[in-house]
């Protein structure tokens, strides 16, 4: 892992005047190249504070930061903001400019010409899922919330800039929008590769959008700093147990995906071959269900050996009905889709809804009893050391 | 290609049909009752027997000089206003100088304050009488309202958006002459119609310290009991001050930033 370091912070503090504590106090953190690092913390624990240190619409007390080598203070802080992508939860859409003039602000300030700002400014739109020819010319107004957030994301990456700051940007969207906006974000990243400060006090938030997390306690302190696999698994103290929540377990089924665990395969029957062998195979194992697949292998039903009994003009419709997941789903998905199936299992299919195997509670279960426990020292434990001391005891068995 | 005009026709649908039909809607009242006004007038005075007095009172040129005059006074004193109070209310919205906002208004509030005619006579006691006296009691009488509505307009303009224009690199002044002015041209405004239907008012004072304007015709009809004479000043003054206060309702519609509402 010889990954470079992208954003330096180094014993980072901020006081203000008439204040006697710091709002934040000796931060040190790197940050590498393409990760998405969220602080999380409560309100008011200086995580704004923090992050807009970092292309300075806050001046630092004391401390250095370095982007990509360079001190921010070398830079005026306008040419260093123009720089950094930067998103917050208000958007901040300027409601009297069309949307591609608020896309291609940056640009301009750049000196770019009018026919390049143009066609970046309809890049973006199309990046972020708005058609151009629609959208451009429309004013922020009239736009959903989660459509205003889009071009707040496309006007913060209009420059291309290295480093994004996104300041609880999905916050103000309702639970619904919140999700697609993040799955659209994430799945932009994987292209992007941007070097990302993303602050919520949304815990699943961080989770999911996280590559590592800051667990901020007061004063930006770093309660802890781990991906989120392991801060799930060993929280460092109570309070981060307690910011973690109940059901970490749960969350947990958030990280994995479906093409991450075994898949089973299940006898199928497709609709004009002979049942014989599949009726003898399911007679054999009791209980036990085959699919029925269309022409194009897509499934159909879920059905039992009683089933095929019956004669086979009648199996269209006979069997229980077949929900199904992506392998890009998370496995809280897959525990959904199983969920909500008589059998226990969902069907995993290809993007073209094409069988690909099948995913059971007995291999959810597999997965989640060979993570780590996680500790869980909100029970009657208040005390912080006595909280920390079994997570580290969880540590060498984890390796 | 189809698909482009349909795009086109979502478009025609969401902007408003045109701009020019909503203007000549909300404006074209007032315009006409004004015609109206000034035609009956005209009528009148024209059935009525004029002596000598009235005869020299009304003559055109004698009418023209007192619009001129107070028109004049009125623009001047505009200018001077906007000057003064939009660039004092720019520099007291800065957050280094914000602190002084209270007292700017407040040293403003007493010329607005003070009854107008007293003010233009103390200040013609240091001053002398004369045209520029006149300009300086209208500025601090009208200066009032742009310099609070400059202020209030600025500051009611939503902090995200200046967070956001800082954000992504935009200078102070480009924050100031791109988001927080635009968006506050319509409350400025505002208070510039007010502060330009006052001036037209106490400008019918400075015939008192000899600058002129309609005032006189209104003084020289009471004086001399002619009805005519006064009527005439009094429907042209306000006649003036609603034809100013009009105007801005114009401007300030075509000045409105779109995407507000
Ligand atoms: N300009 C300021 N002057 C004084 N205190 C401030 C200022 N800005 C923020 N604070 C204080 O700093 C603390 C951290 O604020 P912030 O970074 O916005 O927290 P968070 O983003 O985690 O909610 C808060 O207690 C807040 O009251
Ligand atoms: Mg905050």
């Amino acid at each position: 892992m010889s990954r470079d370091v992208m954003i330096d912070l180094q014993q980072v503090s901020k006081f203000y005047r008439g204040q006697k504590a710091p709002v934040v106090e000796n931060m040190s953190m790197t940050i590498q190249q393409g990760e998405i690092i969220v602080l999380v913390g409560p309100s008011g624990c200086g995580k704004t504070t923090t992050m807009k240190m970092i292309n300075r619409l806050i001046e630092p007390s004391s401390g250095r930061i370095l982007i990509d080598g360079t001190d921010v203070t070398a830079l005026d802080g306008n040419d260093l903001r123009r720089q950094i992508g930067y998103v917050i939860q208000q958007v901040g859409l300027f409601p009297h400019m069309s949307v591609a003039t608020n896309v291609g602000l940056v640009p301009r300030m750049l000196g770019w010409d009018r026919k390049r700002i143009e066609a970046r400014a309809d890049e973006l739109l199309h990046l972020v899922g708005l058609e151009p020819a629609i959208y451009r010319n429309r004013l922020p107004r009239q736009l959903s919330g989660g459509q205003q957030q889009r071009v707040g994301v496309a006007r913060a990456l209009a420059a291309d800039p290295p480093v994004m700051l996104m300041d609880e940007p999905f916050g103000a969207t309702d639970p619904m929008t919140r999700d697609r906006l993040q799955n659209e974000f994430l799945r932009l990243q994987e292209q992007l590769r941007k070097t990302i400060v993303f602050v919520t006090h949304d815990f699943d938030e961080a989770i999911k959008m996280g590559t590592r997390i800051a667990v901020l306690g007061d004063r930006s302190k770093i309660r802890q700093f781990d991906t989120p696999e392991n801060l799930l698994a060993n929280p460092a103290d109570s309070t981060v147990a307690q910011f973690i929540g109940r059901g970490a377990r749960l969350k947990q089924l958030d990280l994995r995906r479906v093409d991450a665990i075994t898949w089973e395969d299940v006898p199928l029957i497709a609709p004009d071959k002979a049942t014989n062998g599949a009726k003898r195979q399911l007679e054999q194992a009791e209980g036990s269900s085959a699919l029925t697949v269309d022409a194009d292998n897509r499934p159909l039903r879920w059905v039992n050996a009683h089933d095929l009994t019956t004669d086979a003009g009648a199996l269209a419709g006979a069997g229980q009905t077949v929900t199904t997941v992506e392998p890009q789903a998370t496995l809280r998905d897959a525990l959904d889709a199983m969920l909500a199936s008589r059998d226990g299992a969902a069907v995993v299919v290809d993007e073209h809804g094409r069988y690909a195997g099948t995913v059971t509670l007995d291999g959810l279960m597999q997965v989640i009893h060979h993570t780590p426990e996680p500790e869980e020292p909100g029970a009657g434990v208040p005390d912080q050391r006595a909280g920390a001391a079994p997570a580290a005891e969880l540590t060498p068995e984890q390796r | 290609m189809s698909s482009a005009t349909q795009i086109r026709a979502e478009e025609t649908v969401l902007t408003p049909p045109s701009r020019w039909h909503g203007l000549l809607r909300r404006h074209a009242t007032m315009p006409a009752i004004l015609a109206v006004v000034l035609l009956g007038t005209y009528l009148w005075v024209n059935a009525t027997d004029l002596d000598d007095i009235e005869q020299r009172a009304l003559k055109t040129s004698e009418l023209l000089r007192a619009v001129g005059e107070h028109v004049t006074l009125t623009a001047l004193t505009t200018v001077l206003v906007v000057a003064i109070a939009g660039g004092g209310g720019i520099l007291l919205t800065r957050p280094s100088m914000r602190w002084l906002a209270p007292f700017a208004t407040g040293l403003a509030n007493i010329g607005q304050a003070t009854p107008a005619i007293g003010l233009l006579v103390l200040l013609s006691i240091y001053l002398g009488i004369g045209f520029s006296t006149t300009l300086i009691c209208l500025v601090a009488y009208s200066v009032l309202p742009v310099l609070q509505n400059t202020i209030v307009g600025i500051n009611q303009v939503d902090r995200h958006l200046i967070e956001a224009g800082r954000g992504i690199g935009m200078s102070p002044l480009a924050v100031l002459l791109r988001i927080e002015l635009p968006l506050a041209v319509p409350v400025i405004l505002a208070g510039v119609r007010t502060a330009l239907v006052l001036a037209v008012g106490v400008a019918t004072l400075a015939t008192f310290i000899s600058a002129g304007g309609l005032g006189s015709l209104i003084v020289t009809g009471i004086k001399l009991q002619r009805e005519t004479v006064l009527v005439t000043g009094a429907v042209l003054t306000a006649t003036l001050a609603l034809t100013l206060d009009w105007l801005g309702g114009v401007i300030s519609d075509l000045l409105r930033p779109r995407g507000l509402d």
